[in-house]
């Protein structure tokens, strides 16, 4: 096994370190100033809480919704093989990106797009078309995964990911 | 003491129940490379489209190639699509760093973890409204070009200092061969590089000794809640500890497999099914982008349309003129004069700010006559005006390179037909690279600037 040295700070590295949270520093200074200059100061409450909203919605809710998720999946998949279940979670993951990116179009279409030519598409139905092919090249994965697993005469391991 | 404690317990379980395989400082050098490209694009992108919209006095601006902005402006909108994959799956890598115990040790690490909180809050706010900005959508009670402007220097400032703080761990982390033991399992970083993590080891590896019994139990175990969570962390079957090596490093290559599959199909999978908007030889695969090329009046879509902006009577007067002004010469043309012009064809793109673009089939009377008629001089700019009452784009200003370039057209006709009155009858403005809020719709009169 082998176990990559950690070479010592060297002291450019000291120097670009020093010079990128300065120059970064001074970008942060130049965005809050544009903020200032351009956003009426009646609209920051509204702002500060769309970004600590932001942090909530991911740090609060979605992360451990997957990290529940995932323990699930560990337990009660035991019997599975691990390949089966990182194919379906990848899957499922693939599948529920999309669907974040889509739900608030369908959203918006339902509140009603200004003109025909905005969000033209039935959204809605599309997407579930979308969670039909995941699930079918899922399957399909998976299937080619056991067949291939039982020529090569290697019994699945049953132990978990 | 004994609440400080308990934090530290619940903390250390949060983490554990948060550490995978796939959550490593590798996954998020890789993740963050990508990620940090495609914010770069897009602030690069952006600055060009909002100098094109906000020049400063001193600019002049490519006319060549005609789908310049069509292209910059797409691939600002196609990465920012890309980037939201992207930045999930880079949180997910560096998620059990949240749960670091105690939160901070030096009073540094307060500034550090705040950069870090205004990096996560900005970047995931400006590609949610940025993405619903497309879908035309505007929950929020903020101004979204303003906020979407002021904010990429606010992440651009956080990456870069977020860059200088982790540089050491990323340059660790930079090759697969230095991140990735011979049986390919993560190697830890150095206790020195990343103490906080260490610590962490350190602990996980006593409790899981102290649980199959080769290290005397030290602490008691935390009740309630938190030591409830604890034991069933614990329990995990996903690691038995009689697990021989190879089979652990078997798994610990699949999982990652498994993960990069997932963050790599979901964005080329959002791209490829949605950029169709901007790019041409992705069309067939258009299935959720909020444009399709070719519906609309004259085939092809609108952003605002004449009922919208109030011009119905007014574009369908039929004493309606164009007035052509240099100082105090001022010309007035009729639909019927323009027509008996010499009529020129243009294949130029619409542009949209929000990424869509069709390329469409233009006639018109070319700008440079029009203008030459007033005695305009070489290379002087114009002030365009609508026939709408109001919104930001009733007047805007042309620069003279777009006014004196051969394909800028007064544009009568549209793909083969009379323009329709939502793509800006009786006459509109095409001009090559602009984006399409600067193609003046209901044209009114044009004014030479001196």
């Amino acid at each position: 096994m082998s176990v990559p040295v950690t070479p010592r700070p060297a002291r450019g590295q000291r120097a670009a370190r020093t010079v990128l949270v300065v120059v970064g520093v001074l970008l942060l200074a130049l965005g809050a100033w544009v903020l200032v200059d351009t956003v009426a100061p009646t609209r920051y409450a509204g702002l500060l809480l769309w970004l600590a909203g932001a942090v909530v919605a991911h740090d609060a809710v979605l992360a451990p919704l997957l990290v529940v998720a995932s323990q699930i999946a560990r337990r009660t998949g035991r019997r599975v093989p691990p390949a089966v279940l990182v194919i379906v979670q990848a899957a499922v993951v693939v599948g529920v990106i999309a669907t974040l990116v889509v739900v608030p179009e369908i959203v918006a279409k339902t509140l009603g797009p200004r003109n025909d030519t905005v969000l033209p598409f039935d959204y809605g139905l599309r997407l579930a078309v979308l969670w039909l092919v995941l699930a079918g090249l899922t399957a399909a994965a998976v299937a080619g995964y056991l067949v291939r697993a039982r020529r090569q005469n290697v019994r699945p391991s049953t132990t978990q990911v | 003491m004994r609440h400080t404690s308990r934090v530290h317990a619940l903390l250390h379980a949060l983490r554990s129940a948060a550490t995978s395989p796939t959550r490593n400082a590798r996954s998020a050098v890789v993740l963050g490379r990508l990620l940090g490209l495609g914010f770069v694009i897009c602030l690069l992108t952006g600055l060009y489209s909002h100098f094109l919209q906000d020049p400063a006095s001193w600019m002049t601006f490519p006319t060549r190639p005609v789908w310049l902005y069509q292209l910059t402006q797409g691939v600002h909108i196609t990465s920012g699509i890309a980037c939201i994959p992207l930045l999930l799956g880079k949180l997910h890598a560096v998620f059990p760093q949240l749960f670091q115990s105690p939160p901070v040790r030096r009073p540094v690490d307060v500034l550090e973890r705040a950069s870090i909180a205004l990096f996560v809050a900005t970047s995931i706010l400006q590609l949610v409204t940025g993405l619903l900005n497309t879908y035309q959508w505007y929950p929020w009670p903020f101004p979204f070009r303003q906020v979407h402007w002021a904010l990429s220097f606010v992440i651009i400032g956080s990456l870069v200092v977020h860059i200088g703080v982790k540089l050491p761990l990323i340059t660790r982390y930079w090759r697969r061969r230095d991140s990735y033991d011979d049986e390919g399992r993560f190697v830890e970083p150095a206790a020195e590089l990343d103490p906080v993590s260490a610590e962490f080891a350190a602990e996980t590896e006593l409790r899981r000794r102290r649980a199959v019994g080769t290290a005397a139990p030290a602490a008691p175990e935390a009740r309630g809640l938190v030591g409830r969570l604890q034991r069933w962390i614990d329990r995990d079957p996903s690691l038995p500890p009689a697990v021989d090596e190879a089979g652990a490093a078997r798994r610990e290559r699949l999982s990652r497999r498994g993960f990069f599959t997932a963050v790599g199909v979901s964005t080329g999978g959002v791209v490829a099914l949605t950029a169709g908007q901007s790019f041409t030889p992705l069309e067939p695969l258009n299935a959720f982008a909020p444009r399709q090329r070719g519906i609309g009046p004259n085939d092809l879509p609108i952003n605002r349309t004449a009922a919208a902006a109030r011009v119905l009577e007014s574009a369908m007067d039929p004493a309606w003129e164009l007035t052509v002004v240099n100082g105090d010469r001022s010309v007035a043309f009729s639909a019927a004069d323009l027509t008996a012009m010499t009529q020129v064809g243009a294949d130029l793109p619409i542009s949209c700010v929000e990424g869509w673009s069709q390329t469409g089939s233009w006639r018109g009377v070319r700008l440079a006559d029009l203008v030459a008629l007033v005695g305009a001089p070489a290379g002087a700019g114009l002030r365009l005006t609508s026939l709408e009452e109001r919104g930001g784009y009733r007047v805007t200003e042309m620069g003279g390179e777009y006014v004196a370039d051969p394909l800028t057209l007064v544009a009568l006709e549209l793909n083969g037909e009379r323009l329709s009155i939502d793509h800006g009858y009786p006459a509109r403005i095409i001009a090559p690279g602009r984006p399409g809020v600067l193609q003046t719709k209901w044209l009114s009169t044009l004014e030479v600037l001196r």
